[in-house]
């Protein structure tokens, strides 16, 4: 047995035991009813190297790409897949680890419009607000990861993603989940991540990103998303090997059928990358079991009834996860949009989602704010202190110091409340003023203090700037994508 | 006692009782009334009605696929006597739909053909991943008034000028009305490419249609 792993030095988090929504004796059914659906239902694949390798590997093909993976194919898979996997800043040094009940936050991409905070005005996204965006993301102690943030309207839509990547690299030091439509900018995108990161091995030994793919649906995988896959496993790169299933129209209205059967096709795209390059890391769905709302017919990102089942099952594998959360249904940064995050956020959390993204966004993922994603930067840190562990110890139980002030003692003046007093959570945006204070400052809304954060940010932070041979290579790139003509696009 | 039956055929599509509108079908055509009063003044009603209330976020897309499956079933009962009639419903447009060349995403195109043929159109999907000229051929020989075109990706809705410029070299245009849907289309994007409107979902969907088509607007 060959294994591929480069050795890789985690990044723990602090803090107490998960919550799990599912059981193991739920999370083995639903293993079995993904299992059941693949041997007798099968999934379609629109590419035929990779019904050739599942055929080769011992599954069954019908017709047209319908291929049937056999139980045992997705046990060998499991048992080769890493458990875990790092990635790291610019530069090198490992940033966040996805693995164990560890949760990262971050924003989420391609949003279309934005919600310009400046003139409350809806519009269409442009590249300033990417860098905009990116700036932030930077900035945010709270917010572990980068993505694109805004799909730029302002470029050539066949460049687009080329873009957002260079933006990417050069406004943060962060990793990166990158999102791009078809394979030749994929290409790009790792070229360039390559160039920041100092060559092809440097990247795959130490990943600075991560890369998203979009399945269109559980049982029915699209072209370019098992290009994307069988490329990545070739390499080593770590792949997010996302299908969705919308309850209602593309599986079962009831959470356990849509769970299971968006988990076959989880589970095909695992076994195909082991099958490329063993020990190659997958990265798989950390969400998912949502329905279709079906009076508005608009897919919810803050539905509540599935949250935390797709977490408890990616526990159950072992595997490391891309979970959802921070996302609105609202319209505006209003009162639905800060409680939809923050729910969204803290179950997440509890439920130790690694990679969660989708802070920031509103309107059912199609306007991005800037203000919301230093909303969620707040909630982030407020819940990593509701989450942290707690030290019982002689030093916090302080049972000398409690007898030597006696029953009516003040702890005020105390050299331990002095030495200890900072290790609680002081907020940055959450007001906590006595009334004539907060009047006195301004009677300021939350919205009202992210904006003025959000404003200082932006004239303030200044991103560490990429060396100059990087940011030769990535323009060079860039330039010889855009002279490249273009063929059809391939579903 | 014609509006007494009207009124129970109205009410069987809204509750979404197949049985009913059948039996009440079946009624109809042992009393003589005409099959065509009966689905025009009875049974659409009572669709126009449940289409309102699903556009007013009342009513879930299912209330309407119960309310348009007890239709269909009413109007399969009446159908063999409308045709040894020669009476023909009227239709309030042919519309042909799909999702553009390299885009298989279709949800919401599906959800524009079954509110659109639960408005009253008649509707061809042409499915995914449809060539252009597979969009002008099937608008001919359906003899449509209005082609839909949906695309879900920034890369492939160049797909929906792609349609306009074949209905164009075809000369069907500016006869066959061209509308444009998916989540990276927008109304300027339509003006953008010569198309006739756009729409963010399947409600406002029927409503361009019918402007488009220049029908009446509905009234339950």
């Amino acid at each position: 047995m060959v294994y591929y792993a480069p050795k890789q030095v985690p990044v723990h988090q602090a803090r107490s035991p998960r919550y799990d929504r599912l059981t193991p004796a739920d999370c083995a059914r639903l293993h079995d009813a993904s299992l059941a659906i693949l041997e007798r239902t099968g999934v379609r694949l629109h590419d035929d190297e990779a019904v050739e390798r599942l055929h080769g590997a011992g599954a069954r093909v019908g017709d047209e790409g319908r291929v049937f993976v056999p139980g045992s194919l997705v046990e060998w898979a499991l048992s080769v897949a890493p458990r875990s996997v790092t990635l790291h800043r610019r530069g090198g040094e490992p940033a966040i680890t996805l693995e164990g009940d560890n949760a990262w936050f971050g924003p989420g991409s391609d949003c279309l419009h934005v919600l310009d905070h400046r003139t409350g005005q809806r519009r269409a996204a442009t590249l300033a607000d990417a860098r905009d965006g990116l700036t932030l993301v930077d900035a945010l102690p709270n917010m572990g990861f980068g993505m694109s943030m805004f799909l730029p309207s302002d470029v050539d839509p066949a460049m687009a993603d080329r873009h957002q990547m260079a933006i990417m690299l050069e406004r943060t030091t962060k990793p990166l989940v990158v999102v791009t439509y078809d394979v030749d900018a994929m290409r790009d995108a790792i070229e360039m991540a390559e160039a920041v990161a100092g060559g092809a091995d440097a990247l795959r030994e130490r990943p600075t990103i991560a890369l998203y793919i979009n399945v269109t649906r559980g049982l029915v995988h699209n072209g370019d998303s098992l290009r994307k896959l069988l490329i990545l496993a070739e390499r080593g790169l770590p792949a997010l090997w996302i299908p969705v299933t919308s309850g209602g129209t593309t599986g079962p209205v009831t959470m356990a059928g849509n769970v299971a059967l968006n988990n076959a096709g989880v589970l095909v795209g695992i076994v195909l990358a082991q099958l490329v390059r063993e020990g190659t890391p997958v990265v798989v769905p950390g969400f998912g079991g949502d329905a279709l709302d079906l009076r508005t017919m608009v897919d919810p990102y803050a539905e509540p009834d599935h949250r935390g089942m797709v977490p408890s099952l990616a526990h159950h594998y072992g595997l490391p996860m891309f979970s959802l959360a921070g996302g609105s249904d609202s319209k505006t940064v209003d009162q639905q949009a800060a409680t939809e995050a923050a729910l969204t956020m803290l179950v997440d959390a509890l439920a130790g989602g690694h990679l969660i993204h989708d802070s920031g966004y509103l309107e059912s993922g199609l306007t991005g704010s800037l203000v919301q994603l230093a909303i969620c930067d707040e909630i982030a840190a407020w819940i990593r202190a509701a989450i942290g562990p707690v030290e019982i110890s002689d030093e916090t139980l302080a049972l000398d110091l409690i007898d030597r002030l006696g029953p009516d003692g003040s702890f005020l003046e105390t050299d331990h409340t002095i030495a200890h007093y900072r290790e609680r959570w002081y907020p940055l945006l959450i007001d906590r003023l006595s009334h004539s204070a907060w009047q006195a400052r301004g009677a300021t809304t939350l919205a009202e203090r992210a904006a003025a954060r959000v404003d200082r940010i932006l004239a303030d932070h200044r991103p560490q700037p990429l060396p100059e041979d990087a940011t030769r290579a990535i323009a060079e790139i860039l330039e010889r994508a855009a002279g490249t003509p273009r063929s059809a696009p391939q579903p | 006692m014609g509006d007494e039956i009207f009124a129970a055929m109205r009410q069987s599509v809204i509750d979404g009782d197949a049985a009913a509108a059948a039996a009440l079908a079946e009624s109809a055509l042992a009393d003589g009334v005409p099959p065509l009063d009966a689905i025009e003044q009875g049974f659409v009603p009572g669709l126009s009605y449940v289409g309102e209330q699903f556009g007013l976020g009342e009513l879930f897309l299912p209330d309407m696929m119960l309310a348009a499956r007890a239709m269909q079933k009413a109007i399969a009962i009446l159908e063999p006597e409308m045709v040894r009639q020669n009476a023909t419903r009227h239709v309030v447009g042919r519309v042909v739909i799909g999702t553009v060349k390299g885009d298989i995403h279709e949800i919401g195109k599906n959800l524009v053909g079954m509110m659109l043929s639960t408005s009253g159109f008649e509707v061809h999907d042409l499915g995914v991943d449809v060539a252009p000229d597979r969009f002008v051929d099937a608008a001919r020989e359906h003899n449509a008034d209005l082609i839909g075109v949906s695309a879900l990706l920034t890369t492939t809705m160049a797909g929906q000028r792609t349609v306009v410029e074949a209905l164009e070299a075809a000369g069907m245009r500016p006869r066959v009305k061209v509308i444009v849907g998916g989540a990276p289309a927008s109304s300027s994007w339509a003006s953008e490419i010569g198309a006739d409107g756009y729409s963010e979902d399947a409600i406002g969907a029927v409503a361009l249609a019918r402007k488009l088509l220049g029908a009446e607007t509905a009234s339950a």
